[in-house]
């Protein structure tokens, strides 16, 4: 009898604990903060609590006349796509979040997506471009462009700008992101006329790429594509360097991180890469942007950091256009949202969860990440 | 065409050196306790780190000096963890054992990981590194070359530990009969203690030249150690050629797959094989079937 007492005394200041303060508005934040793509899950929690903070010092965020402090919870999905169903679950179910941003990686918001859209809460993922994260999903958003534009701008300025007949790919065949698009850009660089002279492939987790890269090296491509994370695509430049290989580099914007350069050293000189924008682009929203979360966090900004904050922004916009802190609501507002100018462009939404953006083409020169050419 | 088929021949070894460095381990502490250390895929781990710390903590650190003292702190870290993990279990059953094992490996990862962070990181250039251009292409790095070298220098080091010394007289012993052994006067925990320390010593090595080589973080363990482990069987766990043979056949099939067949099927194709070659010689290519007495 005793332990029963206590057990429905400790529930009831749990329950108290979690349902209690029930003032302000909920945000759910699913973010890759351990597992191999942690650096960028750091950049993910500097961006929402550079936010976070903003929009509390002005008071919260205006919902229908009443001013409302807005909490971001933030968990951690460790770029596991089984990790990042349980936070899913976890934000909606016992956090009662009223919108959730994330994930990062499309593997992750591939396995919260349905999640989400089944429950009837709106998710903005910031930086996952694999097509089948949004579509036919009403609840489910992006802030970035997708693969197939991405794949067919790297395919182009691969024939045109830097001249290849011939080129190679090598990518992580465990990750919707990496084989969605080496796919497009094998499609689109044979559309164009040129020749894919080798087609390899890995596993997450992996480190030894030398045998694939002798394989590529004896085809002898213009250009080697390599679709992946920044945590492996140093490792591949530097074994394809020590084979002997002189061939050109390109990449995509899963590049966007300064582990890449930390790493990769010179290795890493004169390679392109497709972006989301670029801090060298002057536009006001961004300059202002770039400028706190330097002063804040003393670190450079990445894509996913400034995708992440554009999309805290999206939402709170749209919270606030709705007037009320309701799901349905919410989602109705952000599939109406037009000419939202954000730190990485104007983003305007037309029917499906993914915006019409442009790209840039970054090239890295003396260590850093140099604005080459945009493209829209 | 050629030229393609010798590179690959070096990727091979360099990687079945890997491999060897850590199955040595596994191999080892079968052969005289009859444990599966699942936890030495993270002590390689651990190795590698604590050779990071080190060139970091102490800039200008000679690689002769970082890498023995690297394979002495892990070596006592090996230790420690018998001490603490397996000696209070070694009457009870394997079961308890194996599932103690798994547990300090992921103890293992995740202090790292709350201690050092989990990027990905690469130990800074300590052995040469000049490409050396060998004949029609084929190019090799010294640091490949070197890796190749000090890891069979290791194994024959260890071959000759174990068979023509007292100490490796005592483990084949204990290996053989562990209650007879205790009979002659011998000490049986510092003989499982010295197997443990020896073994982690030789990962240590190995993590080292892989974060030189390629790059470490704390997960780096799981796969590695698994394949390992799978080289150690194929071989004939327990025995320490056979985990040396059996670590270069299994990066020889690998790199073979990837080369002439599809990056796709390498571990389809590697491990197919090797279930193959486990129904034909169930006890590896160097086990021998133990006997029972009636």
């Amino acid at each position: 009898m005793k332990r029963s007492v206590w057990l429905l005394s400790a529930l009831f200041v749990m329950g108290c604990i979690t349902g209690c303060n029930e003032k302000g508005v909920k945000i759910g934040v699913s973010a890759p903060i351990s597992g191999d793509i942690a650096a960028l899950g750091q950049s993910t929690k500097n961006a929402v609590l550079l936010a976070q903070e903003e929009i509390n010092a002005k008071g919260g965020i205006n919902v229908g006349g009443k001013m409302q402090k807005v909490t971001f919870i933030i968990e951690d999905d460790e770029n596991k796509p089984e990790a990042a169903a349980t936070v899913f679950q976890k934000l909606i179910n016992q956090d009662k979040v009223v919108a959730i941003i994330g994930s990062q990686s499309s593997k992750c918001s591939n396995a919260g997506a349905p999640i989400a859209e089944a429950a009837g809460i709106p998710q903005i993922s910031p930086w996952s471009t694999n097509p089948n994260v949004t579509s036919g999903k009403q609840f489910v958003f992006r802030a970035c462009f997708i693969d197939p534009y991405q794949g067919k701008v790297v395919a182009g300025f691969a024939r045109d700008k830097m001249k290849a007949a011939t080129a190679a790919v090598l990518y992580d065949v465990a990750s919707d992101y990496n084989k969605g698009i080496a796919e497009v850009f094998r499609d689109e660089f044979a559309k164009s006329g040129g020749k894919v002279v080798g087609f390899e492939t890995y596993n997450t987790n992996d480190k030894d790429f030398s045998a694939q890269l002798s394989k590529i090296k004896g085809a002898t491509p213009d250009v080697l594509f390599l679709p992946n994370y920044f945590n492996d695509v140093p490792l591949q430049i530097q074994q394809a360097r020590k084979l002997g290989m002189t061939c050109k580099v390109v990449g995509s914007d899963g590049w966007d991180n300064q582990e890449l350069i930390k790493m990769g050293g010179k290795d890493m000189e004169g390679a392109y890469f497709t972006n989301h924008y670029s801090p060298d682009v002057d536009r006001p929203a961004s300059k202002a942007f770039i400028a706190k979360y330097t002063k804040k966090f003393n670190s450079q900004v990445d894509a996913a950091a400034a995708l992440t904050y554009d999309s805290v922004y999206l939402l709170v916009n749209a919270i606030e256009k709705a007037g009320k802190a309701d799901p349905k609501a919410i989602r109705d507002a952000i599939a109406s949202t037009k000419n939202f100018e954000g730190a990485t462009g104007a983003i305007s939404f037309s029917g499906s969860g993914d915006p019409t953006k442009g790209a840039v083409i970054i090239r890295i020169s003396n260590g850093k990440f140099v604005f080459d050419s945009a493209v829209n | 065409m050629i030229e393609t088929a010798i590179q690959q021949i070096f990727n091979a070894a360099q990687l079945g050196a890997v491999y060897a460095l850590i199955a040595l381990g596994y191999t080892m502490v079968y052969g005289t306790i009859r444990l599966i250390n699942f936890a030495h895929g993270d002590i390689f781990m651990l190795g590698g780190f604590i050779g990071f710390l080190l060139v970091t903590l102490i800039p200008g650190l000679p690689v002769a000096v970082m890498i023995p003292l690297a394979m002495l702190l892990t070596a006592m870290v090996g230790v420690l963890i018998e001490r603490a993990a397996y000696r209070k279990l070694r009457g009870a059953q394997r079961m308890s054992l194996v599932i103690t094992a798994l547990g300090v490996g992921i103890f293992l990862e995740n202090l790292v990981r709350i201690l050092v962070g989990p990027q990905a990181r690469q130990i800074p250039a300590q052995l040469p590194n000049k490409v050396l251009k060998l004949a029609n292409g084929v190019v090799i790095t010294e640091d490949k070359l070197l890796i190749i070298v000090i890891s069979l220098l290791l194994m024959v080091i260890l071959w000759i530990f174990v068979n023509k010394t007292l100490i490796g007289t005592a483990m084949r012993a204990v290996a053989d009969n562990r209650d007879a052994v205790q009979l002659m006067g011998i000490n049986l925990n510092l003989i499982i203690a010295t197997t443990f320390a020896v073994g982690s010593a030789l990962a240590a090595a190995g993590g080292i030249f892989f974060g030189q080589a390629y790059s470490i973080d704390p997960y780096m363990g799981i796969d590695l150690g698994w394949k390992a482990f799978i080289a150690a069987v194929i071989g004939g766990i327990g025995s320490i050629e056979g985990a040396v043979i059996g670590s270069f056949l299994l990066a020889g099939v690998e790199v073979v797959t990837v080369a002439y067949l599809s990056s796709n099927l390498k571990n389809g194709i590697a491990f197919g094989l090797l279930i193959i070659l486990l129904l034909i010689r169930p006890n590896g290519i160097m086990g021998r079937a133990e006997l029972k007495k009636v």
